[in-house]
């Protein structure tokens, strides 16, 4: 229940905090609207009182810290006196520069001016200025960073510039510069890629891989993409039948029975995050390019799915010839290599099937053999696959296509960006017009329509607005940015990731086979968005002829 | 001559003033007697005393209550305001006699 007085206590505080702002010459004026308060019947009606005049206050401060420079005049005849313009088109002058001004005090803020530049990515593909994702920076900001890392002899640099060089023959150059520097890069041989690499320039890599990290499935893997394996595709084989060489299987065995794979996605983003502090590279795109990527190479998710069946079909064999013991290890292998792969540690996406297959295999051979908690524990564990299902394709549908949010904030980014560049350009055109128009610079001199005063203060007030929106739609994606260069902390690397892909989508199209299209449903967005500016601007102009010729007194002069 | 554009709001006002010219009025008075919020009222006042037409006082009425604000016309005000309102009547009936022809079947 509001006590019967609390409105008239707001009504006190709203007008002297009114008199508070306002200017010196309506001091006389606040506090004869406050000395007033105190004859006024009924403590909603002072309430109503104090808004007006706190409104009428308010104006006048924002009017005082815009034009400082407004001194009074003596009437000259009644036309001045009576004539609404002046007052009206100052305080819309007023609005227009304070919106201005508001809006560009939010590029002061470095988090603002990050956000813009992300806003800006949408266009990258369209005017093609950038690479595709993955590689957003230029060449010649890459060779910049190169040209310092070199002269600096910063192995870490070159390797931050190896991974991400468009150009695959540059990037083994220095990708060789960083590993000749710091041997303990070595890892960097299996992250850029061997695109465009000769066979014996590979196999000295791998073999350099294998010496620094023995112990690593990764190193097997590259040999075995080297070395390939034919598949053939028949009525009795749909999905392919694997047809390995000797090479190969040694390879995939190798890899199998390997006590870790690292795929070094670690220390990449702890290469990144030192490289991108060092220079001061504040650009989101590069700490979180690489997070996508499942640090395999390209054919080994394909080449461990197909060797694992291979595994499993070789382990019925050797089930139905007696020898459960060596079927038992082939199915082990099967699925603790699957735990390898699995996504962050949980999810098993690329070789579910196979490993579900294992474990029912492990379970019904611990069964024959009599050992039944054995037998449970497998069961168990084959039986989690179905329960997590759902969740894993959760989670790989948001890993690929995104959350909701990541979603809506990536609109919102890219429509506030927009906004504020059709914004700009409006008021500038306005003022240009209003120039051009007086043929002056002087401000005296300006005198802009009714119509341009219209256009410019919707267009003012709408880019402070997609400011604010802008900044708050981006601020928690440069909170992760913040927190992975000052901490270290990766934990929203993934959801950053996402949002600045959909974010390079140019508004109003979709992914569709790992790029952006305009599909002619989008087509039916772009012809509702510009019926909405239009009738937003009908409406705007609409309004403002509305207090332009409304009905009053006329006196002749 | 360019024909001065006069709110109905600043009208209603002036008229308040022009009842009784010499007298000093109130804020929420004035408010009451032309039906205008503050937020419309004040902003009347503050341009008419922008330009020497209204004069302003502090006036205490009682003890213990805070001194209030008072407004009337200048001479000045008074004057132009007079001036204009017999203006608006000429020409108010400068406009009937146009029109009352018609109304009345159309003789000149």
């Amino acid at each position: 229940m509001i006590p019967a007085a609390f409105p008239r206590s707001v009504a006190i505080a709203l007008l002297r905090f009114a008199i508070w702002i306002a200017p010196h010459d309506t001091l006389d004026w606040g506090h004869g609207m406050l000395s007033e308060l105190n004859h006024v019947e009924g403590n909603w009606s002072a309430l109503i009182w104090s808004l007006g005049g706190a409104g009428v206050l308010a104006k006048h401060a924002i009017v005082a810290v815009i034009l400082p420079g407004t001194h009074r005049r003596t009437v000259s005849s009644a036309s001045e006196l009576f004539s609404k313009e002046i007052p009206m088109r100052k305080t819309t002058l007023a609005v227009i520069v304070s919106c201005v001004i508001a809006s560009l005090l939010f590029f002061l803020a470095p988090v603002f001016r990050q956000a813009f530049q992300v806003s800006l990515a949408q266009w990258h593909d369209v005017f093609d200025t950038k690479q595709s994702f993955g590689y957003p920076s230029s060449d010649q900001e890459l060779d910049a960073l190169a040209k310092k890392a070199e002269q600096n002899q910063d192995a870490e640099a070159l390797a931050f510039v190896a991974v991400r060089y468009p150009n695959a023959i540059q990037r083994a150059h220095f990708a060789d510069e960083a590993v000749h520097l710091d041997p303990n890069l070595t890892w960097l041989y299996a992250v850029a890629g061997t695109a465009y690499l000769s066979p014996s320039e590979i196999d000295r890599r791998v073999s350099l891989l294998k010496q620094w990290d023995p112990q690593n499935a990764l190193p097997h893997l590259f040999a075995a993409q080297k070395i390939g394996a034919t598949v053939t595709y028949s009525k009795e084989f749909p999905q392919g039948k694997l047809e390995p060489s000797p090479a190969w299987e040694k390879e995939m065995d190798a890899a199998f029975q390997s006590p870790k794979l690292d795929s070094y996605v670690v220390r990449l983003k702890q290469l990144n995050q030192r490289v991108i502090s060092r220079y001061h590279l504040n650009d989101p795109f590069q700490a979180a390019s690489d997070e996508n990527w499942y640090g395999f190479p390209n054919y080994g998710v394909w080449y461990c799915v197909l060797y694992a069946q291979s595994l499993l079909e070789s382990g019925q064999a050797l089930e139905s010839r007696g020898d459960r013991k060596a079927a038992f290890e082939k199915y082990l292998v099967v699925a603790r290599f699957g735990q390898f792969m699995s996504i962050d540690g949980e999810f098993t996406f690329f070789m579910r099937r196979e490993m579900k297959e294992a474990y029912g295999r492990l379970a019904a051979l611990s069964q024959t053999e009599g050992n039944g908690e054995a037998a449970s524990f497998y069961t168990s564990l084959a039986d989690q696959f179905d329960k997590s299902e759902e969740k894993e394709r959760t989670f790989m549908r948001n890993r690929a296509g995104g959350t909701d949010v990541s979603l809506w904030n990536a609109f919102l980014v890219r429509l506030s960006g927009l906004a504020i560049l059709l914004c700009a350009a409006l008021v500038f055109l306005c003022a240009l017009g209003v120039v051009i128009r007086n043929r002056s610079l002087r401000l005296a001199s300006l005198h802009p329509s009714r119509l341009t005063l219209a256009l410019c203060s919707g267009a003012a007030i709408g880019s402070l607005l997609s400011s604010a929106i802008l900044f708050v739609s981006y601020w928690p994606y440069s909170e992760i940015f913040r927190r992975f260069l000052s901490k270290g902390d990766d934990a929203g690397l993934s959801e950053l990731s996402i949002f600045l892909r959909d974010v390079q989508r140019p508004l109003g199209s979709r992914y569709s086979l790992g790029t952006w299209i305009v599909s002619s449903s989008m087509a039916v967005f772009y012809f509702w968005l510009a019926i909405t500016i239009v009738c937003a601007l009908a409406l705007l102009i609409a309004v403002f002829r509305h207090f332009q010729t409304r009905p009053r007194a006329s006196v002749p002069a | 001559m360019k024909t001065p554009r006069l709110s109905p709001q600043t009208l209603r006002v002036l008229e308040r003033f022009v009842e009784r010219p010499t007298a000093w009025r109130y804020g929420y008075e004035l408010s009451r007697e032309t039906s205008l919020k503050s937020g419309t009222l004040y902003p009347i006042l503050m341009r008419l005393a922008k330009y020497s037409l209204l004069e302003t006082k502090w006036v205490t009425t009682e003890d213990g209550v805070p001194p209030r604000h008072t407004y009337r016309l200048t001479p000045n005000g008074v004057e132009l305001v007079r001036a204009t309102f017999a203006d608006s009547r000429a020409s108010a009936r400068a406009a009937l006699k146009a029109r009352r022809p018609a109304f009345s079947g159309g003789k000149a």
